[in-house]
């Protein structure tokens, strides 16, 4: 069992990862910004005890983990691997969160809801994502009061996440889509229809690598069902596209572009993290199209090169040493 | 795509409200939607559009004593200061001020979605506790459907009686 980023996946070709994300909160108790600390710490057990003495084999595969017991490190090498939130990571709060061994399910507990559901898959596979949060939702629902209007839905501390609750993105590598200059035009249309389009790091951040998250926006006056078939739709509409650009290109140039990249990755001695990211890129965009025979996979060496994650492996580095260390691991990945 | 207001710029902001049931919708650039308070439309921060709504939120409720919600203690004001919403009750005690805003967000306020404990979709009735009548009261006011309102409100007075006997 490995991380989302760390296995073949169905379409990951294109679709990095499908991420679902459910917000659920307790009745008769403040939202987490207007939590004392004994409410929060109380917040967490009951959590936890829902999850542990439940009958489910989520009872045995989830992992309660107070987040004061992780070095900060790690906790920035979770938001770098996609399993909590920044703004969750930034918290002095006393917080925890329910995690799986093979880090597709994480229970965020007292980030900006009570609860946050998140499972992350690698690939394209929505469905399968959406099956396992809503087990979990069902499992804490059982002893848990949830506060649920009629109306209004699951009641969440930010108005936006009202109704479902859900939040379902897929990420896309869409190289040669962004090459074309129709990202700008791709979000308009999406974002008619209730969808967002941002970088891969979320809101407000550049893209990088050509890699780009489409979400619903929407979350009350739409049914899960609806939400989860729209962004299938849009997300395979996405894929057609690309495929289609990518069949239409010279094949001369691209084998170009994608050595020219091996090329630099296989004899690099400093690498920042951002030339890295796009480097991989264009490696992925060659083993897709049969340019590069690899055994390694672009999207892992990505996440397994982020500053924390080096720091994981190698102890406390100075930015100018990890550079020196990523351009080594690529170098030994890619030789 | 030109702006619908000014017709002079690109439309960036494609806007679709719906009131009383009749849907309208815009094609606006930047400046025109900030204009109309459609600004931080997409990072959806509920203290800039209750501000751009309300004008000074000092003002709201000015001259009464400021409304505290029982479970967490929060007033409007610092809902509306903060952007997040004190807590689960803070949606009944605050309900006809938030309307306005939930509306502009979402395009409604009916959630169609999953009703714990039940199959999606299903149209489960809650409970016809005092609390759940007087939310669904406060919608149908502010809704303007005085009619069914009055229904409701003669359903919450019974209830009451039969929990002072
Ligand atoms: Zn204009
Ligand atoms: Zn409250």
């Amino acid at each position: 069992m490995s991380s989302w980023y760390a296995e073949k996946s169905p379409q990951d070709d294109i679709v990095v990862s499908t991420r679902i994300r459910l917000a659920r909160n307790l009745s008769g108790i403040p939202f987490p910004a207007r939590m004392t600390a004994e409410q929060r710490k109380d917040l967490n057990l009951k959590v936890k005890k829902a999850i542990t003495e439940s009958n489910t084999p989520f009872a045995k595969s989830l992992n309660y983990i107070d987040m004061s017991d992780v070095p900060q490190t790690e906790v920035m090498a979770m938001v770098e691997r996609h399993i909590i939130s920044p703004e969750f990571a930034g918290s002095n709060a006393e917080r925890a969160i329910i995690l799986s061994a093979d880090e597709s399910i994480s229970i965020m507990i007292g980030e900006e809801d009570h609860i946050r559901i998140q499972v992350i898959l690698g690939g394209f596979q929505l469905e399968k994502a959406y099956e396992i949060a809503e087990a979990l939702d069902n499992l804490l629902y059982n002893s848990l009061n949830f506060a649920f209007d009629r109306n209004l839905g699951f009641l969440t501390e930010c108005p936006t996440n009202l109704g479902t609750g859900l939040r379902a993105s897929v990420m896309l590598h869409l190289p040669v889509t962004e090459s074309s200059g129709e990202i700008s035009r791709i979000a308009d249309s999406v974002g008619k229809i209730g969808f967002t389009v941002r970088g891969m790091y979320g809101e407000g951040s550049k893209p990088i690598a050509s890699m780009y998250q489409v979400s619903n926006q929407i979350t009350l006056g739409i049914s899960e069902k609806n939400a989860l078939d729209n962004l299938k739709i849009i997300t395979e509409q996405l894929i057609d596209k690309e495929r289609g650009s990518r069949e239409g290109l010279n094949r001369v140039k691209l084998e170009d572009t994608c050595f020219r990249a091996l090329g630099i990755l296989q004899n690099c001695r400093v690498l920042s993290s951002e030339e890295m990211m796009n480097l991989l890129s264009r490696i992925k965009l060659g083993i897709s199209m049969g340019i590069i025979k690899t055994e390694a996979m672009p999207i892992k060496l990505l996440i397994e090169g982020q500053p924390y994650m080096l720091m994981k492996k190698y102890g406390q580095l100075e930015p100018e040493e990890r550079d020196i260390y990523r351009a080594n691991r690529m170098r030994e990945a890619l030789a | 795509m030109l702006c619908d207001k000014c017709g002079k710029n690109n439309a960036t902001t494609h806007i679709k409200q719906i009131i009383n049931g009749v849907v309208t919708e815009h094609d606006l650039c930047s400046a025109c939607a900030a204009k109309e308070g459609f600004g931080k439309f997409s990072n959806g921060s509920l203290a800039e559009m209750l501000s751009s709504m309300f004008g000074d939120i000092g003002a709201v409720g000015a001259g009464t004593k400021a409304v505290r919600c029982p479970v967490c203690g929060a007033t409007f004001a610092d809902i509306a200061e903060t952007g997040k919403v004190g807590c689960a009750d803070c949606y009944r005690t605050f309900y006809s001020e938030l309307l306005p805003y939930l509306k502009r967000v979402h395009g409604t306020v009916k959630h169609t979605g999953k009703i714990p404990n039940s199959t999606p979709l299903a149209e489960k009735p809650q409970e016809e506790t005092a609390e759940n009548l007087r939310m669904e009261l406060n919608r149908l006011v502010s809704e303007e459907k005085f009619e069914e309102a009055a229904v409701i409100r003669d359903k919450i007075k019974k209830l009451e009686e039969k929990g002072n006997e």
